[in-house]
């Protein structure tokens, strides 16, 4: 299609949708009601399992399948670019040369690395109690490391990160939020059902296997955005085209 | 173990199978990695079969978590086993399998260390879709979309050292990522109205009161998502681009069975969600579809004539049939979604060893291109016996499972307009004859050599030099690579002829359709079947339109071989080529075309509902 014509059939198509979107949003729930049948019981539900933050009741108790579904698309997600950011035929590795780093931009490195990795270790232990969890703490403590390369360079960040041992932590974490969901089968319960005792309300232990599958989800995100990111930089940092192919280009 | 307990391990073993394999897979050989993810399919395959047997009997369902609800509310994801889901998930797995069998010895070495990379990705593949029609929420349902989205975005563009799997794949990523947040969003606005998320509990509050601008704006956005899915017009234009490019076993499971489960996907949620008084109405969503597939059927079908890469020829030929699907679900009866469910079993079976054929040329010759390779399958009699009856049974030739479900629909249809079986005879025979016109050509070096150079202008790609996938060029045509189409094909052939399996597609078909039993089953409140229709059974008029659907589809093929003084192809010349332009491989048109399907989505569905 040429540009015009492309341009006047999207505008089209967008001006019916966007009219077709606003008259639908007339017939929404009125802003500030207190109408909210299921918001209610779900709080009531996590209440009643122990677990003080009801958004984590939902995602790891509640609708514990959605989250395997969701864990898996980033899993999926990552293993995807694993195999499609492999080394192929006619790239090779190179080593990478260091780059000198600033002094205040290395002192903020060394000293942000363990605040970093600190708040990240908290904030995936308190998902069952306090916002936050697996999701949210395995983006800041993968992040963390990637500090070093920042402030060291990116040899550093190679030697505290053996790509295999992370991939590793990948499939264990996904395979954990499985096997946790098919131990409850065994125990004569549902696929995922909350069998643990459910502990003390608002404790690190509470919420039975919330807690369990907080953490799978973790240290899935946290492995997972490593070895994702990995693949990036070694894409642009170490591997290049050899000479040949890039003349057949 | 009751059939309901056996459905979440459905979707948690080839999860965990893929988790040890990426797990373990830097350390294992090719071989062995294959094993194991074959041997993980092959177990989900069995547990779908036992549990298909426990359903026949009456759906199950499976609370994820245990939370069945209380007095018919609840916070929890139901897992609903109705024969037509559970059968689904069976044929997934099944195909899965097959590409596990067929790249055994097809694809390229991986690199070390990462023999474990492809076999998971399938797995992950076989789950979504499992899990996809399985599930009986429709947050949790858009979360398997999701899933076998990402993974098959990964695998269509699996052959990375080359341009053009980036671009299909790209094309595949944007076009149905869109399609994804048309869905989110739709399922927003139904549970700001319902406060549900589960299919059976939305309806439920759809149960009552009128319709409104909310319900319509829902039901185009969900449909939206769906029908990109399954590659409906004006949202079919990702999917020959994808399936030109990815690895032919992916082929073989996406246009197998990934394409049709949008098909599915759009069904199921009209049954279920939107069949209320407070929905869509029957005659809305019967125009919307109707109108969508017989534009799906025609396009794909005069597309899939025009092309000489052999798969675009198929993947074009799957949008044919796409639409043909499409028009037997939007009767609306029992007798539509069983004779629909029949052609998908029969069509999975007739396409996905189609597929294998083409994959054996490919590897053999490195062309996919209907001219280049002209006369040169001679060699291969066995694969040139199979691709002549893969494109037959495409026709509908009895007693293939395509024409018995081709047969059932068209009857179907026929309640509905007069005119609709035509377009199944038509379509069918086009697509069944210009695979049969290529297979004369390249298995039987029939009639003159076409000219091997392109058209000026010609529109699309040929197919010519393509890289093998296999790494090098095969010398020797490995033994499961013919297995895989042999039992594929069979398979399509028992579909048609075991008996008492029509009886339990039909059985299955009356449960799909049924909008109160489903209600009834999953909230607790009983779930007799409202109506039993006739078992779909061969009739003399269906062999007979079957048996002219494939003699056109002869005589096309031979036509386009043998007419005197025509050699070529129609090149750029043709009345039709604007339209073969629309398919520009540029994805700002792409999208552009989408966005245009929505509204038209709107406008189809809105007489009779609102105005």
């Amino acid at each position: 299609m040429s540009r015009p014509v492309r341009l006047w059939v999207f505008l089209v198509g967008a001006v019916l949708v966007a009219a077709l979107y606003a008259w639908a949003c007339f017939d929404l729930p009125s802003f500030g009601g207190d109408h909210h049948p299921y918001g209610d019981r779900a709080v009531r539900t996590a209440l009643a399992q122990h677990t003080a933050n009801a958004v984590s009741s939902v995602n790891f108790d509640q609708r514990a399948f959605d989250t395997l579904g969701e864990q898996t698309i980033l899993f999926a997600a990552v293993l995807g670019t694993v195999v499609l950011l492999r080394q192929v035929r006619g790239e090779r590795r190179t080593d990478p040369t260091p780059a000198p780093v600033a002094d205040r931009v290395r002192w903020f490195g060394v000293l942000m690395l363990p605040v970093a990795l600190v708040v990240g270790f908290y904030v995936v232990a308190h998902g069952p109690l306090s916002p936050g969890g697996g999701f949210q703490g395995g983006i800041v403590l993968a992040t963390a490391l990637h500090l070093l390369y920042i402030a060291a360079d990116y040899r550093a960040l190679e030697r505290i990160r053996p790509v295999g041992l992370y991939e590793v932590g990948d499939a264990v974490g996904e395979a954990a939020y499985v096997v946790t969901g098919l131990a409850a089968v065994l125990a004569g319960s549902a696929f995922l059902a909350n069998v643990v005792p459910h502990g003390t309300f608002n404790t690190l232990s509470s919420g039975g296997t919330v807690a369990v599958l907080n953490i799978a989800v973790g240290m899935e995100v946290a492995c997972g955005i490593i070895v994702l990111l990995a693949r990036f930089l070694d894409q642009a940092v170490e591997i290049e085209e050899t000479a040949e192919e890039t003349g057949a280009r | 173990m009751a059939a309901g307990e056996l459905l979440p391990l459905v979707v948690a073993v080839p999860l965990l199978g893929s988790a040890v394999l990426v797990a373990a897979g830097r350390r294992l050989t090719r071989i062995a990695a294959d094993a194991l993810g074959a041997a993980f399919a092959a177990g989900t395959v069995a547990l779908c079969v036992f549990a298909l047997i426990g359903v026949l009997e009456g759906p199950a369902v499976a609370w994820a978590g245990g939370w069945r609800p209380k007095d018919g509310l609840g916070v929890g994801i139901a897992l609903v086993g109705d024969p037509l889901g559970v059968g689904l998930a069976a044929l997934a797995s099944v195909v899965t399998v097959a590409a596990f069998v067929y790249s055994w010895r097809y694809l390229e070495e991986p690199p070390p260390r990462h023999a474990g990379g492809f076999p998971a990705l399938l797995l992950l593949f076989q789950a979504g879709m499992c899990g996809f029609t399985l599930t009986g929420d429709l947050f949790n349902a858009f979360v398997f979309f999701e899933l076998m989205s990402v993974v098959a975005y990964a695998l269509t563009g699996y052959r990375v050292e080359e341009p053009r799997p980036l671009q299909g794949a790209l094309a595949f990523g944007i076009v149905n990522s869109l399609g994804g947040y048309c869905m989110l969003l739709g399922i927003a606005l139904l549970y700001a109205r319902t406060g549900e998320l589960g299919m059976a509990q939305i309806g439920r509050a759809l149960g009552t009161g009128e319709p409104d601008a909310l319900v319509l704006a829902a039901f185009v956005l969900v449909m939206t998502g769906l029908l990109i899915k399954a590659a409906a017009v004006p949202f079919h234009f990702w999917l020959p681009d994808a399936h030109a490019v990815a690895p032919t076993p992916v082929c073989m499971v996406l246009s197998g069975v990934m394409v049709e489960l949008g098909v599915y996907g759009a069904a199921r949620v009209y049954w279920t969600v939107f069949a209320g008084p407070g929905g869509v109405s029957h005659s809305s969503c019967t125009r919307t579809l109707l109108v969508i597939g017989v534009a799906t059927a025609v396009l794909g079908a005069a597309m899939c004539w025009q092309q000489r890469h052999l798969k675009r020829l198929l993947a074009f030929s799957t949008i044919g049939h796409v639409g043909l699907f499409l028009i037997g679900v939007a009767v609306l009866t029992p007798e539509g979604v069983s004779g629909t469910a029949l052609y998908v079993l029969g069509h999975a079976g007739a396409k996905a060893a189609l597929f294998a054929c083409v994959g054996i040329l490919l590897a053999r010759y490195g062309s996919v291109d209907e001219y280049e390779l002209y006369g040169r399958g001679r060699e291969l009699r066995l694969v040139g016996v199979l691709f002549g009856v893969g494109a037959l049974a495409l026709a509908g030739v009895p007693p293939f499972g395509t024409g018995l479900g081709k047969a059932v629909a068209e009857e179907a249809a026929g309640q509905q307009a007069p005119w609709l079986p035509a377009v199944f005879v038509l379509v069918s025979a086009v697509t069944g004859g210009a695979v049969l016109r290529a297979g004369l050509r390249v298995f039987g070096g029939a009639g003159p050599r076409p000219p091997a150079e392109k058209a000026d202008g010609e529109p699309e790609t040929s197919g010519a030099e393509e890289e093998p996938e296999t790494g090098d060029r095969l010398g020797r045509v490995p033994g499961t690579m013919l297995a895989v189409p042999v039992a594929l094909l069979a398979g399509a052939l028992a579909v048609g002829v075991l008996p008492g399996f029509a009886a339990a597609v039909g059985a299955a078909g009356d449960h799909f359709a049924d909008h109160t039993g489903y209600l009834g089953t999953v909230l607790g409140s009983g779930s007799a079947l409202s109506h039993v229709s006739a078992s779909p059974h061969w009739t003399a008029a269906g062999v007979v339109l079957d048996l002219v659907s494939t003699a056109l589809a002869i005589g096309c093929a031979a036509l386009a071989v043998w007419r005197p003084g025509r050699t070529g192809h129609p090149g750029a010349s043709g009345w039709w080529t604007p339209i073969r332009r629309m398919q520009s491989g540029h994805i700002g048109d792409y999208v552009a075309w989408a966005l245009a399907g929505v509204a038209l989505l709107a406008v189809l569905t809105v007489p009779g509902m609102l105005l």
